[in-house]
């Protein structure tokens, strides 16, 4: 096994059974057909539905391409095996930008400072309308996106190239992009978090809410990455490549980042709990009060304690039926996050949750996974001629 | 002052055990060594090595350390003395109004709580750490000096299951040690 020469292993390929095409063509549809009645009878319900979950996708599509990004940073050889498994979430961004293209068109449904006449008689948004309008707004958006699906060619395309020419200079020529890309990714995905979710309550802000949303994507990511291993070592692709050790340390960096999704969303909470002030306050009352207080609630216990507790034991960390549980729990209180930022800008009162957002969701879950199977389908699975492959394949953690 | 000294260095002085040790060139004989001694029935043996060697626990059959339970009820019992502590202080011993805020306000304290849990944890994990390892060793018996940068070993104490010197004499030989001999360690 020592010995086994780079050149010797074959690509891994996935094929798309019937079964995850037809899953995902239904999902598609019925995404699609609740979004058509729900616009048809709410409006602004179905516009923000499509937000949470369009952020939801594009946030996992991301989080693979800065998890991409810090491997190359780190020249990290472990990860080599599971790295173009997160490359393939970056493949969803291209459709990403042509959802972000079809919420401009939901803009006036969401937002309040899009509204001329709203604007003028209230003297904050008028104060923030140099950087809340419109045409910044589709600027930075159609900017960010752009940058994003750049760098995802970039990045995943050397990455895909060397799979047949073997060239390790490759390897050395991504260090640097990986490195540029990593403070583009800080702003820009800051300033888009600022743009889609905060401006929903264009009044209140934090400066804390890009890192509060980074420490949601890394989580999922971390989450979703599992299961996807889990799905294709089922299927016999990874056999030899990944093992329990390397679900070990994605399984620390799941924990790790719960934890600091914790830190991030009490430093947050606490300051404002403390300062006391009203145009700060004024976020958090609508949440303590009648069916917010419980999904706030939630949020601490399912996506804190909860998958904290259960990822603490090493055992925990190596084995995949117990690890597959907590990341499915942690995908569904990061929808349970999103929702929580977003609805309550819709409704105050009353907690609003029914087929029309699940099958929002279901229907973007269908793209990004039609996405992730065809990048997958097209390429090998796993980056068989990474000059660093082998230190993966003999990935061995101690402790 | 230099008698405290002194007795202090007598008191941590190990006290080495009588053994047989066999030492090796190489680390990968080390550990095929290390499994077939754990194979003939030793359990206390110890394996010396100038850097740390994937899959050597595995082969002395060393269980997992117990220390991270310690890490878990300090921690644990550093979160629940935050909790008491901050509530004693603050609302009860001398209760003081800050802000218009409840006495005993969670948000404020946590912080504390938080910083009690991780302090009781790390301090108690160190803590624990050094008592089992019996440190600090002070002047500990030298199988051989290369051992810090070259060589390996393997060390079967007198006390182990099964023990007979002739009888370990003969299976580190028949494993390719280099060299055997009896010792302190």
């Amino acid at each position: 096994m020592a010995e086994k020469s780079v050149k010797q292993l074959a690509p891994v390929h996935f094929t798309q059974s019937n079964r995850l095409k037809t899953i995902y063509s239904i999902f598609m549809f019925l995404g699609l057909a609740a979004f058509v009645v729900t616009l048809i009878t709410d409006k602004e319900r179905a516009w923000h539905s499509y937000l949470i979950s369009f952020f939801y996708f594009v946030s996992l599509a991301l989080g693979g391409l800065f998890f991409t990004a810090v491997q190359h940073v780190t020249k990290a050889g472990w990860s080599v095996n599971i790295r173009r498994l997160v490359e393939a979430f970056a493949s969803f961004l291209p459709y990403a930008f042509v959802g972000a293209i079809v919420l401009l068109l939901g803009s006036t449904h969401l937002y309040e400072w899009t509204h001329a006449d709203v604007v003028a008689n209230d003297p904050l948004l008028k104060h923030k309308a140099p950087y809340l309008n419109l045409t910044f707004f589709v600027i930075r958006l159609v900017g960010f996106f752009g940058l994003w699906v750049w760098f995802s060619k970039i990045l995943v395309g050397s990455s895909v190239k060397q799979d047949t020419t073997g060239d390790e200079s490759l390897t050395h020529k991504l260090l640097p992009w990986s490195v540029g890309f990593l403070p583009v990714f800080a702003l820009s995905y800051t300033f888009f978090s600022f743009d889609s979710l905060m401006s929903l309550e264009p009044h209140w802000f934090s400066t804390i809410y890009g890192v509060y949303a980074f420490a949601g994507l890394f989580q999922s990511t971390m989450a979703a990455t599992i299961l996807l291993i889990l799905y294709l070592s089922k299927k016999g692709l990874l056999r030899g490549f990944v093992d329990e050790n390397h679900l070990h340390d994605l399984g620390k960096f799941l924990f790790g980042f719960t934890v600091f999704w914790a830190y991030i969303a009490f430093s947050q909470y606490m300051l404002i709990w403390y300062a006391n002030l009203p145009e700060e306050t004024v976020y958090y009352l609508p949440r303590l009060e009648h069916g917010w207080l419980a999904v706030s609630i939630s949020l601490v216990v399912f996506k804190f304690i909860v998958p904290f507790l259960a990822l603490l034991p090493r055992w925990a960390k190596r084995t995949p039926t117990h690890l597959a549980a907590v990341s499915i729990l942690i995908l569904i209180m990061q929808y349970v996050d999103l929702y929580w930022l977003v609805y309550p800008s819709l409704s105050h009162e009353e907690v609003k949750f029914s087929f029309s957002e699940i099958f929002i969701f279901l229907g973007f879950a269908g793209l990004f996974l039609f996405a992730v199977a065809r990048f997958l389908s097209k390429n090998s699975v796993v980056a068989i001629k990474d000059p660093r492959i082998q230190e993966s394949l003999h990935h061995h953690v101690v402790y | 002052m230099a008698n405290f000294a002194e007795s202090l260095m007598s008191a941590c002085r190990a006290k080495g055990k009588p053994g047989v040790a066999g030492i090796w060139l190489d680390e990968h004989q080390l550990v095929k060594a290390a499994a077939k001694v754990k194979e003939a029935g030793f359990k206390k043996f110890d394996a010396i090595s100038p850097f740390p060697i994937h899959g050597i626990d595995e082969a002395c059959g060393i269980p997992r350390s117990y220390i991270p339970w310690i890490t878990f009820i300090f921690g644990l019992t550093g979160c629940l003395f935050g909790v008491w502590f901050t509530w004693w202080t603050s609302a009860e011993n001398w209760a003081l109004n800050i802000g218009g805020k409840p006495m005993w306000s969670l948000a404020a304290f946590i912080p504390v709580i938080f910083e009690c849990t991780i302090l009781f944890a790390a301090l108690s994990s160190v803590g624990a750490m050094i008592l089992i390892n019996g440190l600090p060793k002070v002047d500990p018996p030298v199988i051989d000096p290369d051992l810090t940068c070259s060589k390996f070993a393997l060390f079967v104490p007198e006390d182990d299951h099964g023990y007979d010197a002739d009888r370990v004499t003969k299976l580190f030989r028949d494993l390719g040690a280099v060299e055997v001999k009896r010792t302190e360690f």
